[in-house]
């Protein structure tokens, strides 16, 4: 498991509606907020190379971005996959306003075990 | 490391601008280095005049014509760096000092500081000037005494600005010749002295003695190097490159890493001014290629020995910046981004916090060219951190300003900063609202970037930054942004320190500082109150003269919750306020934090300018919202738009909109905000207020009323009828030229008069003027519903009930001005003001007066006297009648007359009781109007004589009851018939046709009719004391009462009998009696011709025993079918038994008496006779009594019979006296 893992799923309109520290280290204040301000700061990036590049693993308007340091790429790939899958669900949710916070503690719940599974 | 770079930074000769002689004022330094910096490029063209060739110019390939210096002018101090030597661009070459003469006390100090001042740039500077500007005349002719002895001082006369940039270019072009002509010498003194040159990278140490071959041809080729940069200073890329190629040659033999990376660095950059204007992909190729040996170079050229003391990252980093820069275009952003990234990796390894400031800044601002706001932020964020780690005001501010640029990309900006895009971001959110449906998508963009850490972090440290550089209005504006926006993320402990850090930046604030984003708390608008009635507008139409007709609004409610729900749902709803009448707008209040708040002053804000509002302090404790009043004046007719609150709070001014706050609750209502600040503070919900499009109209008439006698409410008993005086006073300052009087609300029909012309003859009303008017009114019954509910609640004190308020009538009065207003006839938007409404509530309590227990009907049976009269003198017997049976009978109400008998009398009795404490005295009368007879003047005269003398008065002491018997009488329909039970006809005769169908329905109501008249015609006045009268309401009493017995009352029986005595055989005498009826009122006024003269009779009294008295009874058919039957006449005596027949019979009779056969034609009498020998004087009664064959269902229905067996009909009784003969 990688020691410092931040994710996140950010919305059509950059508005970041799921964010876990997902990391084995142990969390600092600080730390988490650089965690976010550079997943803030890549999602430009991230925006050009959506539909050039072929190193995105999941090719979705809705974004899933993994801060990671480990080199497990097949893990990485694998979450991301399992992850998809769960957002899937919550987007069939008719009571789910696609673009809003996900809230859902089962989300969460299964998000952080994936996390320990594969990173 | 230097800011700025760029690949032809290598071309630019450093010009320091160094302020001397005093202070400058900022704007002044500011023109001044204005006029300067626009010449940072001189053309070699301009400068020939200016230049003398000394010696022959190195530059051999110098474009004269298309060539050009450049300046990179500096201001402020720059210390020389270890490594001027390797780069000559970095010397500052040339120091121009800025003066402002008035602040100079003389020249010679002038030039002193200038000495001074140019001291550290000593070893670098080749020229220095000094422009001087603004001198005096003295200063001016002192400086041409010295100008002559050659001096860097330039004066600059005070002219036109025109003149002074044309003075200031030639001076610039001279210093740009001086300066050319200073490389030409300084390229010799290199070519020929060979000069050391060397940086921090060449220790001492490694000039060993084999390696001295090797040291000369290296320093050979760090002079080619300089000469090549020189060349590149003079604007001479063609022997820049001449010299580069060779010092790169030179610098690859000897292994001469780091300089090799400055020659191809160079030459890079004379390619690039040799090409300047064209950009081809070969080229680019080309630099691209160069430059990243360059790097490499760079990097190689890194020492781990001496990394602690010098090192080359800088340049390293520099030169991927300055790629980076060249590369810098939307299609290349991957290999820029790698660039850059690879540089921010690279910051680790510097030693110097500035250079690493520096590089941020370099790389945030090569992010922002290429379009990714977010990184660029990002590096901000770490320069603004960078300039934090600095303990100074002056990192402080900087860091602030940095912190605020990244602001937008964080999306937390202030307002103030750009009030454009809040401003269409505020449009985009009215259009949503506006257009009703709301994209859920397009909303969401309304709260983009909801990244709530990092804008909390972000604004944090602005605010922290803020109070370190003493920027008090700033840190105000980050305290607001974080407490407003993210006070639900934020502990209690965290906001009272965020109020008190908004409290200390306000205490260093001048008084009214205004700044553009608001703090708490949380307003948004309530409700306009509506204008309460009394000064209720109504539009006018010119065309119609009944203005008013069609907006009262109908129906029993004033308010109706229709009217008032859809008032407020209407977008296009609209307001009228008018000019010099104060206005109110509810807003509410909220504090979701945990400290208290303070409101200093709260008031409208109003962007139209023509509304005065008033400000209003309001204190809120934590984690409440309140509702508060505020008010204004309109004081200019326009339109009127009211966007929001302006608020004096935490020692700043704010103007809080209202469209922000909705937008959040909107918001909050689809999940995408953190929490709505009204519902935490327990606020409901409240619906999203539109607000209206506001007009003001110039001002209009003010009518007041009031009560003549006060405004209490009058108290009136229960029935009661009384003028209430309403004076109507105009209190506005246009008179009222139109007035129109309605009614509405319950209890309508209790108004019985309004003076209209009053109020018409008082027109035009002027400003000041009252008129009154006289309304009449009735008090209402109290309904059971009043009494119930006050029994309940009252059940302790006094049982009285008393009216319910707003059961009470009301005035409308509608009015308005005159048509075109005198002094504001041009305005056009109100060609016709509107008028007004005013609504004046009657306000009457009504207690309860007399009440009605209850009605019986009585009937009461007095057999008639049996007496003779001529029915020939029946008018005269009338009058006298009246009066006769005054006589007879003190008690006028009932007269009977004893003569007469009244079989069946029915009489109607009020129980009536008085629980209120005062004296009531009751009048019952019975109206008769013209009866079934049609005799008009003696029902009139009738009718007098009841109401005059008929009723006493009885009197109800408090808390008493009494009863009041009121006589039914002549009631009767003259024929019976059948029409009448035609309900049961038609159940029975299914063949009935339509059209008897209608004539019976006719009669019908024709009989409902007359029950209404005859309930109406009986009228209970009361009277109380000496100025309360009224009439008690016992209509459904009485209708409850009779409903039973109506038929009888009213309808006649089929046959009625009558006896009379036969005189003589020629005239007939009647025997009074009718039979008819079973209740018979003898009153005066009866209108019937069977009354006699009662007086005539009993004096010709004429019946005596022992004689034969000849009698016929006549049977009058009151139906209109032939009725045949049995008739039969029998008489008892006073003990009642049959004195005819039987064996004691004292009465002799000659004629039939018995089973007499007889038809009657309808509507017919017939007469039989017979005689009677009374043996034994004495009382007898007469009856007879007929056995009717072959009923007709009528006459079962009269019966209230079925079966079919013959119907007995029986007269009344008939009293003779037989006197004796003795």
């Amino acid at each position: 498991m990688a020691s410092t893992a931040c994710f996140i799923i950010v919305s059509r309109n950059d508005i970041p509606i799921y964010e876990a520290e997902v990391g084995s280290a142990i969390k600092k204040e600080e730390a988490a907020h650089q965690h976010q301000f550079i997943l803030h700061a890549a999602l430009d990036i991230v925006q050009d190379l959506a539909w050039t590049t072929s190193a995105m693993f999941l090719k979705s308007t809705d974004r899933l971005m993994l801060l990671h340091d480990s080199r497990n790429e097949d893990g990485i790939k694998s979450f991301f996959q399992e992850v998809h899958e769960l957002y899937i669900k919550i987007l069939l949710n008719p009571l789910y306003l696609p673009g809003s916070r996900i809230t859902s503690a089962h989300f969460d719940t299964k998000v952080r075990a994936l996390a320990r599974r594969y990173l | 490391m230097e800011p700025d770079v760029s690949m032809e930074s290598g071309s630019m000769i450093r010009v320091a601008v160094l302020p001397v002689g005093g202070a400058i004022p900022p704007p002044l330094l500011r023109t001044y280095t204005s006029m300067l910096t626009r010449h940072s490029v001189v053309d070699l063209s301009s400068i020939s005049s200016f230049y003398s060739e000394h010696q022959k110019s190195p530059f051999s390939h110098q474009p004269w014509d298309s060539g050009s210096l450049r300046f990179k002018f500096v201001l402020g101090a720059h210390p020389p760096s270890p490594w001027d030597d390797f780069q000559p661009s970095r010397k500052t070459l040339a120091v121009v000092a800025l003066a402002h003469l008035p602040s100079v006390p003389d020249l010679g100090a002038l030039s002193e500081q200038l000495s001074s001042a140019c001291k550290p740039y000593a070893s670098s500077a080749l020229a220095v000037r000094c422009f001087a500007f603004d001198p005096s005349d003295a200063q001016l002719e002192e400086g041409r005494r010295r100008g002559e002895r050659g001096s860097d001082i330039v004066l600059f006369p005070p002219s036109d600005r025109q003149a002074q940039e044309l003075h200031m270019l030639t001076m610039v072009q001279d210093l740009a010749a001086t300066l050319l002509m200073e490389f030409e010498k300084a390229v010799l003194r290199t070519e020929s002295a060979g000069t050391i040159l060397k940086t921090p990278l060449d220790s001492q140490a490694s000039l060993g003695s084999e390696e001295v071959i090797k040291a000369k041809k290296r320093r050979l080729g760090r002079a080619q190097k300089t000469i090549g940069d020189y060349c590149l200073l003079a604007g001479s890329p063609v022997d820049a490159n001449a010299h580069y190629s060779t010092a790169i040659e030179l610098a690859r033999l000897t292994n001469d890493v780091f300089w090799h990376a400055g020659a191809l660095e160079g030459s890079v950059c004379a390619l690039l001014v040799d090409r300047r204007g064209h950009k081809d992909p070969v080229l680019e190729e080309e630099v691209k290629y160069r430059y990243y040996s360059v790097i490499q170079l760079y990097r190689r050229s890194f020492i781990q020995d001496n990394a602690q003391r010098v090192s080359t990252v800088s340049f390293e980093l520099e030169a991927a910046l300055k790629l980076a820069r060249f590369l810098c275009r939307r299609e290349l952003a991957k290999e820029v981004v790698e660039l850059l990234m690879g540089a921010a990796d690279g910051a680790k390894s510097l030693i110097d916090a500035n250079d690493r400031l520096i590089l941020y800044v370099e790389i945030a601002r090569l992010f922002g060219t290429l379009g990714y706001q977010r990184k660029a932020a990002f590096f901000s964020r770490q320069v603004a951190q960078l300039y934090l780690q600095q303990d100074n005001a002056c990192a402080a501010t900087s860091a602030m300003q940095v912190l605020s640029m990244t602001s937008k990309a964080y999306h937390v900006q202030s307002r103030g900063a750009n009030s454009k895009l809040c401003a269409s971001r505020l449009e985009l959110a009215s259009n949503h609202t506006e257009g009703g449906k709301v994209q859920p998508q397009s909303i969401i963009s309304l709260f983009e970037s909801q990244w709530s850490t990092l804008q909390m972090v972000v604004l944090r440290e602005i605010l922290m930054s803020s109070v370190r550089a003493g920027d008090p209005l700033a840190a105000w504006s980050a305290a607001a942004r974080l407490l407003r926006s993210f006070y639900p993320l934020i502990t209690p402990p965290g906001q009272s320190g965020l109020a008190s850090s908004l409290a200390n930046s306000a205490e260093r604030l001048p008084l009214g500082t205004r700044s553009a984003d608001p703090a708490l708390p949380f307003i948004r608008l309530h409700s306009f109150p509506l204008h309460p009635s009394q000064t209720d507008i109504i539009k006018r139409n010119p065309g119609k003269k009944e203005w008013w007709a069609g907006s009262a609004p109908s129906g029993p409610f004033i308010y109706t919750p229709f009217s008032k729900g859809g008032a407020t749902d209407n977008n296009k709803q609209e307001l009228t306020w008018i000019v010099g009448e104060p206005v109110q707008v509810l807003v509410e209040l909220a504090n979701p934090c945990a400290f208290d708040l303070l409101v200093e002053s709260i008031y409208l804000s109003v962007h139209s300018g023509n509304l005065d509002a008033f400000p209003v302090s309001v204190s809120l404790p934590p984690n409440t919202s309140k509702v508060i009043l505020l008010s204004g004046i309109p004081t200019k007719v326009g339109p009127v738009s009211i966007p929001g609150c302006i608020l004096h709070c935490f020692g700043v001014i704010t103007e809080h909109l209202f469209k922000e706050v909705d937008n959040l609750l909107l918001g909050v209502a689809q999940g995408l905000v953190l929490s709505d600040p009204f519902r935490c503070c327990g606020s409901s919900k409240l619906k999203n207020v539109h607000i209206p499009s506001i007009s003001v109209v110039p001002s209009l008439p003010l009518l007041v009323s009031h009560v003549v006698g006060g405004d209490s409410a009058a108290i009136l008993y229960e029935g009661e009828i009384r003028d209430i005086w309403i004076s109507l006073t105009n209190a506005g300052t246009v008179p009222v030229e139109q007035a129109h009087i309605s009614l509405t609300g319950k209890n309508q029909d209790s108004v019985i008069s309004i003076a209209h012309e009053n109020l018409r003859s008082g027109l035009p009303l002027k400003p000041g003027a009252e008129v009154t008017l006289p309304v009449t009114i009735k008090a209402w019954q109290l309904g059971m519903v009043d009494s119930d509910h006050d029994a309940s609640s009252s059940s302790s004190g006094s049982s009285r009930r008393i009216s319910k308020e707003g059961s009470c009538p009301l005035l409308v009065i509608h009015y308005a001005g005159p048509l075109l207003h005198p002094s504001e006839s041009s305005v056009t938007e109100y060609p016709v003001p509107p008028g007004r409404r005013l609504v004046v509530p009657l306000h009457v309590c009504i207690l309860q007066g007399l009440r009605y227990v209850k009605a019986r009907l009585l009937s009461m049976e007095i057999p008639s006297h049996v007496s003779k009269t001529f029915s020939n003198n029946v008018n005269v017997d009338k009058n006298v009648s009246g009066g006769a049976s005054f006589q007879n009978r003190p008690n006028s109400l009932l007269k009977i007359d004893p003569y007469r008998g009244s079989w069946g009398l029915h009489l109607l009795e009020l129980e009536l009781s008085n629980p209120t404490d005062v004296v009531f005295e009751v009048n019952v009368s019975v109206q008769l109007d013209d009866g079934p007879k049609n005799d008009d003047q003696n029902a009139s005269i009738v009718d007098h004589d009841t109401a005059e003398f008929g009723c006493p008065k009885t009197r109800i002491d408090r808390e008493c009851s009494s009863r009041v018997l009121i006589p039914l009488e002549h009631f009767k329909l003259p024929v019976l018939d059948g029409s009448i039970f035609a309900k049961d006809y038609q159940r029975n005769d299914s063949l009935g046709s339509k059209v008897t169908g209608m004539a019976e329905w006719n009669t019908k109501a024709e009989l409902n009719a007359s029950i209404n008249n005859l309930i109406s015609k009986i009228k209970v006045r009361w009277q109380s004391g000496r100025n309360s009268s009224g009439e008690l309401n016992i209509k459904d009493a009485t209708q409850a009462a009779l409903q039973a017995s109506v038929v009888d009352i009213l309808l006649p029986d089929p046959l009625t009998f009558e006896f009379r005595l036969a005189k003589h055989g020629h005239i007939s005498e009647r025997l009074d009696g009718s039979l008819d009826s079973k209740m018979q009122v003898v009153s005066p006024g009866s209108p019937s011709g069977q009354s006699t003269d009662e007086s005539t009779v009993r004096s010709k009294e004429s019946i005596q025993a022992h004689e034969m008295t000849p009698m016929e009874v006549y049977i009058r058919n009151n139906t209109r079918e032939r009725i045949r039957m049995s008739l039969s006449v029998t008489c008892r005596d006073v003990a009642g038994d049959n004195c005819i027949e039987g064996a004691s019979a004292t009465v002799l009779w000659a004629g039939i008496l018995t089973g007499i056969s007889l038809e009657v034609l309808p509507l017919q009498e017939v007469a039989h006779s017979f005689s009677l020998y009374f043996l034994v004087p004495g009382e007898y009664t007469l009856l007879a009594a007929a056995v009717i064959d072959d009923a007709t269902d009528v006459l079962r229905a009269r019966a209230k019979t079925e079966s079919l067996e013959p119907i007995f009909c029986r007269g009344s009784p008939f009293h003779v006296h037989v006197m004796g003969t003795a």
